[in-house]
């Protein structure tokens, strides 16, 4: 379904949401960064500029609590955490390689056992695209096989259009749903282009040909030269939109306290340590390699996707300056016949 | 699998019914389900594990050590390295603490039925194989010869200490333990040398053998050539992996082996398909 909204209207949307006491969520300034955040009106949104950190922690928060335990004498009190709590939620500004990492974690958190955290919140949130007019020198969307406007993982996409206002197709039953919930708000479409979409300089990659020299070149001296910079701050999966590893950690004293999940990064050098003191990745090109291996060979191999969505951010905040894009170009470049 | 409204963090109570010191550091904990209904139906195959809780220090993945075929209770086996198994070392008699599981995939002993079995461990890693080993022993009319090679560095070092006098008591079992040079003290009936080398000497043929090998990176290493040259095939030859995990669930991200999730596809493992592994366990 395709409908139009002007941007007073999404403004009068948004605060209508709210003050229906529902949840609204969207980029806006959080101290010194643009985060994604419960808006407390319109005009809190920051459409600007890509949020520092993606739009995974609505689903799959930087921590979250897991049970409480409290003990007395010999026994222990569990108390589960009720997942009702989670309120009905709406994303708006959503930007395309976020969205897209969505059905990347979806897969992730459902299959086989279900973490029901996380597929509540999935239930209960819908999520408005905005497709992007403007990419920096770090986007590379269109090289991972996505693009400014792609609606993968949205339920409603907005696409902002030349004089204002926004084109609205929805992508779900949620989003046809919230087209018909808030039609009053939308009109019909009036032949309005949409403005130009942002052009990412990236160049396509050959994602099977990386996957290919991937599937042969697990020892390879490549490994050595890429990650020999890398200082394993885990910065780049804590800003990745994909990166989903966790660890889980009891935080309280042995009388009372919460066990809880905490984001965490295989970049970190204790993350698969033994308790023999035994490290498979003991060195941080292990680890690094672990990490491009994840992303283009191991998740494809499972879920047929690759769990990278180009949006760039590890590519900014990297400390010393490690591209990911550029990394993959020089695996690109490798020759890859079986060795 | 869960349906949607469970918990799968949430882990079940159980009561601490017995502590057994193994060696200096290794310590069993025999565990019995708080709930009643699970207390009697709570049901695993060997080869399979479980995260432990310690309420306040978290959670510490080990097998399960004790045998299927026994009821009412599971027991764990650990060595106490760090903070969680310093915790559940401190458990006392009575005490509280968690388990989740069973996760991760088992020995299909039902193929083994009719085989003889070829046990080959060391140290700490005895209790991975001891859950199969009494599951066998148990059903052990469906087996043929049961062989089990057990070494420790030390006479100290080896676990199951009353289990191995049972072993040895029995007739339908062959126990060959050995302690590494200089590991032995002056009253020690069993072998010196290295377990490779002990395997060796046995010369045991590979016909109709299953070879289950658990043990650290070091004694695998030098025990898969010797169970070569004894004619076992790299199908006929199981070991289960121990990676480092959180969630047991296939989610987490650690455990890990290439694009293998040890907790999911594993722990065990033939030589097969270890050996088509990348380098990372």
């Amino acid at each position: 379904m395709q409908k139009q909204i002007t941007e007073a209207n999404l403004r009068l949307l948004i605060d209508s949401l709210i003050l229906k006491r529902q949840r609204v969520i969207g980029p806006r300034q959080s101290g010194s960064m643009v985060l994604y955040e419960p808006l407390s009106s319109a005009s809190d949104l920051v459409l600007t500029e890509q949020p520092r950190r993606s739009v995974k922690e609505a689903f799959f928060p930087v921590c979250e609590d897991l049970l409480e335990y409290s003990k007395q004498g010999q026994q222990v009190e569990l108390a589960d955490i009720e997942p009702d709590r989670f309120p009905e939620t709406v994303i708006f500004g959503v930007r395309p390689c976020d969205a897209a990492a969505v059905p990347v974690l979806d897969s992730v958190f459902s299959w086989d056992y279900k973490d029901h955290f996380y597929l509540k919140r999935r239930e209960k949130t819908t999520i408005i695209g905005l497709a992007c007019n403007t990419a920096d020198d770090s986007c590379f969307c269109t090289a991972v096989g996505l693009s400014p406007d792609n609606p993968k993982g949205t339920d409603l996409m907005l696409t902002p259009l030349t004089g204002g206002g926004c084109l609205a197709e929805s992508h779900s039953e949620k989003g046809e749903a919230f087209l018909i919930t808030w039609k009053d708000r939308f009109s019909e479409l009036d032949g309005t282009k949409p403005l130009p979409l942002a052009q990412p300089a990236a160049t396509p990659f050959d994602l099977k040909k990386i996957k290919n020299w991937l599937d042969n070149h697990f020892e390879d001296p490549v490994w050595d030269s890429i990650a020999v910079r890398c200082v394993g701050c885990g910065a780049c999966a804590f800003v990745c939109p994909a990166c989903h590893c966790f660890d889980i950690i009891d935080e309280g004293s042995e009388k009372a306290g919460k066990r809880r999940k905490f984001w965490d990064a295989c970049g970190f050098s204790k993350f698969t340590n033994h308790a023999s003191g035994h490290n498979p990745r003991n060195l941080q090109p292990k680890r690094y390699r672990n990490r491009i291996m994840h992303k283009f060979k191991y998740y494809d191999d499972k879920f047929g996707q690759t769990l990278c969505t180009g949006c760039g951010r590890c590519i900014r905040i990297c400390p010393v300056g490690i591209d990911i894009a550029g990394v993959l170009e020089e695996i690109e470049q490798q020759d890859d016949s079986v060795k | 699998m869960n349906d949607n409204n469970q918990n799968i963090y949430l882990p079940y109570l159980a009561t601490v019914a017995d502590v057994i010191d193994e060696t200096p550091d290794v310590r069993t904990l025999k565990l019995v389900f708080q709930d009643e209904h699970l207390r009697e139906n709570f049901s695993f195959r060997a080869g399979q594990f479980a995260e432990y809780s310690a309420f306040g220090s978290g959670e510490s993945t080990f097998c399960i050590a004790s045998s299927p075929t026994w009821q009412g209770y599971i027991e764990c086996c650990f060595r106490s390295v760090g903070r969680v198994t310093e915790s559940l070392r401190r458990l006392e008699i009575g005490d509280t603490m968690g388990v989740r599981g069973p996760y991760g995939n088992s020995f299909p002993i039902e193929q083994f039925f009719g085989k003889n079995l070829l046990f080959v461990t060391g140290g700490i890693a005895l209790p991975p194989l001891r859950t199969l080993i009494w599951n066998c022993l148990d059903w052990r009319d469906k087996f043929g010869d049961i062989t089990i090679v057990y070494g420790a560095r030390t006479e100290a070092d080896l676990v199951y200490k009353r289990e191995l006098k049972q072993w040895e008591d029995r007739s339908d079992v062959k126990l060959v333990k050995t302690v590494d040079p200089g590991g032995n003290g002056p009253d020690w009936d069993g072998k010196i040398g290295f377990v490779p080398t002990v395997l060796d000497e046995l010369a045991l043929s590979a016909d109709n053998c299953i070879a289950l090998v658990c043990g650290p990176p070091i004694m695998i290493k030098f025990t898969l050539p010797v169970l070569e040259k004894l004619g076992f095939s790299d199908e006929n030859i199981y070991t289960t992996l121990e990676n480092r995990m959180k969630c047991g669930l296939g989610k987490c991200g650690r455990c890990n082996v290439g694009n293998i999730y040890v907790c999911k596809d594993g722990p065990v493992f033939t030589a097969k398909q270890v050996k088509a592994m990348p380098l990372e366990y």
